[in-house]
């Protein structure tokens, strides 16, 4: 290898633990590391969450997927609204549209919810302060799927209903 | 040259000035929603765009016949936007706010249509329709509560018989609100004999 071609490098390979600890990255990780790192917190890490996504998609038979949650707990910093909903977005990228925004005046909740058309499904983002506790979560639904589940369980209750 | 730089640039802000409204569509002036949102004890914004009206009229149920109105109205639609402000004690919000959300909506295009006052409750309702050509291209809805205030503008083609359809939907109770408004006028219309 020619030896100026190490100083590029050198310099790449020290970017990226950079880039990764001020927040990089984008999409779900993107919005969760961001909110570490801005608000020095820790997401708790759920176990298994490829198995529950996976579990999820054949219980709803394809209606959910690409589940993917972080949690974080005992979350005491105080929330300025238009700036959570800033990190979201700018970390969610184009394609996704805020379609709800509740926020309290005493910033101890804030709701955000973000879409974006996937083919035949719809993504869901969600970020929900309710007090202590921060959730943000991302699932992949087939509302196609999820109509004909629901209906299925509606059938089944006015036919329990009918039989009583 | 510097003419040129300066005709190229106009001609690029009058391009580009359609685009930056469609980013805001909601055309209330955004001092006074700032000013509400900081009194008021809880916010909520619904927006929901063209494209997602799209893509949600995809996915309603043909045989469902609350679905199928819902999908022919939302279908058509350019976009709806919510914002409703729920305040701590009555008093948190004055009529100046009010009418300067009105004026926002004063414009040739806009024409009242519902103007509605309880003063024992001392809530109010206003309901503006964007007439283009003789059809309906638009509906903004302003229901005032002593401790709520609902903003609701539809952009879009809108068929009224429709309108109750969208009510269930998260933040558009104030439809429900306008459409019984509006028949309850219409019908106290019917009665004086078509005198307001």
């Amino acid at each position: 290898m020619r030896p100026w071609l190490w100083v590029p490098l050198c310099f790449i390979a020290l970017l990226i633990p950079v880039v990764v600890l001020a927040g990089g990255g984008s999409g779900f990780n993107g919005v969760v590391n961001s909110i570490e790192s801005r608000y020095h917190v820790r997401a708790t890490q759920i176990p298994f969450m490829g198995l529950a996504s996976l579990i999820a998609n054949r219980a709803t038979d394809g209606g959910v997927d690409d589940v993917h949650v972080a949690e974080f707990k005992h979350f005491s910093k105080p929330v300025d609204g238009e700036e959570l909903n800033r990190i979201a977005e700018k970390k969610l990228g184009p394609g996704w549209e805020r379609m709800i925004r509740e926020t309290s005046r005493t910033g101890r909740e804030h709701t955000l919810i973000f879409s974006r058309p996937e083919g035949k499904r719809m993504g869901l983002f969600v970020i929900d302060l309710d007090g202590h506790e921060l959730d943000v979560v991302q699932v992949s639904v087939n509302p196609n799927r999820m109509n004909q589940t629901i209906a299925q369980y509606s059938h089944n209750q006015h036919h329990q209903e009918k039989s009583d | 040259m510097k003419n040129r730089m300066i005709v190229f640039v106009l001609g690029l802000a009058a391009a580009a000035a359609p685009l930056l409204a469609q980013t805001s569509p909601l055309q209330l002036p955004s001092p006074v929603e700032k000013e509400l949102a900081a009194r008021a004890a809880n916010v909520t914004e619904v927006t929901l765009g063209k494209n997602m009206l799209a893509f949600a009229a995809k996915f309603m149920n043909d045989k469902n016949k609350n679905d199928e109105a819902a999908r022919q109205l939302i279908e058509g639609l350019d976009g709806i936007y919510v914002r409703d402000y729920e305040f701590d004690k009555p008093g948190q919000y004055s009529m100046v706010d009010i009418d300067k959300l009105r004026r926002s909506f004063e414009g040739p295009e806009w024409t009242p249509i519902v103007r509605a006052r309880d003063r024992k409750s001392g809530e109010t309702t206003d309901v503006m329709m964007k007439m283009v050509n003789g059809q309906s291209r638009g509906m903004f809805v302003l229901s005032a509560e002593p401790k709520e205030l609902s903003i609701v503008l539809i952009l879009g083609p809108i068929r009224m018989n429709q309108l109750g359809q969208l009510k269930g939907l998260s933040g558009l109770s104030a439809l429900g609100n306008a459409t019984n408004t509006r028949q309850g006028n219409e019908k106290g219309k019917d009665k004086k004999g078509g005198v307001q």
